[in-house]
């Protein structure tokens, strides 16, 4: 019985000997500058916290990144995440100077350059990564986004909808409500409670030119106002960072347009 | 104790922010902002202010009617190298002067809003009229008793001509 497991361990020695023995990886350290704020001291000012992260031992993105500093390092980093595959909108913060969504975004893979996250700028801070979207969210709820109508299709059946007026919603559909585009707008940054901001805009434009909805004009008088729309002075940034590739803008100058003539 | 508890209780939302100071104009009160930006939880709806068409797309309207009449206007005296009718320099002088009067208004509107900083917005909104107004009593003035906008500016240019001419002749 000894002799068995003396035998076993020895052979177990031998294996680990083994894996030692194979070519040593030289670690790829990398600096990952987090934004670290928590309630619990909120006389505590924000800090850059920097952690190291051995690049050939991490996924690709920066997500993988920070989840690995969370496993490994500081259990107290707190960030929102869910699908990792840039769908449900969760993981948006500001990597280096760009709101993006961190599971879409890769690391730069030289190492002697630092990579600072920060949550989405200018939003109130719940804790370290995680912006307060209270507003945000009350904003889209405020747009209805939801099909209106006053009849039905007499048979019962469900509302048709032409190739052509289907294809009218491609490119604002595939909104995922990140936030990124408006946390990246200067007018929402000083306006955020009263200017809608370009996500819930292009929204608001999505079930305006719906062929199935009918409330097109409740929709429209609903921004018939100095605040809601107009604060949009197409400076753009919520096209170049949207992270999904959608173009907000051009359907805040559309629905500009649609007004126009209202 | 007591007191420290109920204080930390009674805050519903505790967040940091940037200092409040480096986000307004220090020397105008502003009003008491809500705690957090926002009211109530994230199914509540936000409310839009009352919808107003003058200050929505009639607005919006005229400032791109003012932006696009300014092209053939200032392209008229660029193309005739200044001599243009006193009628063709009034129009210029007047829409590129309620150009600029919507332009500041949108200024007002972004960095001194109404819900910050209260009866401010409308002072500000006041000296922005009250401006414009002088300026339009400039503009009648220019055209009647002197040679217009494009007048005074070409007469710059010629006088800072002249004087080179001479420097050069000195020279």
């Amino acid at each position: 019985m000894n002799l068995v497991i003396k035998r076993s361990v020895a052979r177990g020695l031998n294996f680990q000997r083994g894996l030692a023995t194979t070519t040593a990886v030289t670690p790829r350290l990398k600096n990952f500058k987090v934004y670290r704020w928590s309630p619990d001291e909120p006389s505590k000012k924000p800090f850059l916290q920097n952690f190291q992260v051995d690049l050939n031992e991490c996924g690709p993105m920066v997500l993988d990144a920070l989840l690995k500093i969370k496993n490994e390092q500081d259990a107290t980093l707190t960030l929102r995440r869910s699908c990792r595959e840039g769908i449900c909108g969760s993981c948006a913060m500001n990597i280096g100077g760009r709101n993006t969504l961190a599971c879409l975004c890769k690391i730069d893979q030289n190492e002697s350059k630092d990579l600072k996250v920060y949550p989405l700028p200018h939003m109130y801070i719940v804790k370290d990564l995680v912006p307060d979207l209270t507003g945000f969210y009350q904003q889209y709820k405020s747009i209805q986004p939801y099909l209106q109508r006053k009849s039905y299709p007499e048979d019962g059946k469900e509302i048709l909808q032409s190739v052509e007026d289907r294809k009218k919603l491609d490119g604002l559909y595939e909104c995922i409500l990140c936030a990124c585009c408006s946390t990246s707008c200067p007018s929402y940054w000083w306006n955020q409670e009263q200017y809608l901001g370009p996500a819930v805009l292009m929204q608001a434009y999505r079930w305006l030119i719906d062929s199935r909805d009918q409330a097109a004009q409740t929709r429209k008088t609903m921004l018939q106002n100095s605040m809601s729309l107009y604060r949009c002075h197409t400076i753009m940034n919520c096209t170049r960072t949207c992270p999904k590739g959608l173009n907000p803008g051009l359907a805040i100058a559309e629905m500009k347009k649609e007004l126009a003539t209202d | 104790m007591l007191p420290r508890t109920t204080f930390r209780t009674s805050l519903n939302r505790i967040f940091h922010t940037t200092s409040k100071r480096s986000l307004t104009i220090p020397f105008l009160s502003t009003l008491p902002q809500k705690p957090g930006g926002v009211e109530g939880t994230a199914n509540d709806p936000f409310i839009p202010p009352a919808p107003s068409k003058t200050h929505g797309s009639y607005h919006w309207d005229f400032e791109r009617f003012l932006a696009v009449s300014l092209i053939p206007l200032v392209t008229l005296p660029l193309a005739t190298g200044g001599s243009i009718s006193t009628v063709a320099d009034g129009f210029l002088s007047t829409v590129l002067l309620g150009h600029l009067y919507v332009g500041f208004q949108s200024c007002i509107i972004d960095y001194i809003p109404q819900r910050v900083y209260g009866k401010n917005h409308g002072r500000a909104m006041f000296l922005l009229s009250l401006g414009s107004l002088l300026s339009l009593i400039g503009v009648y003035k220019l055209e009647t008793e002197e040679n217009g906008t494009i007048g005074v500016l070409t007469s710059l240019w010629k006088s800072r001509k002249d004087d080179e001419g001479q420097q050069d002749e000195k020279n």
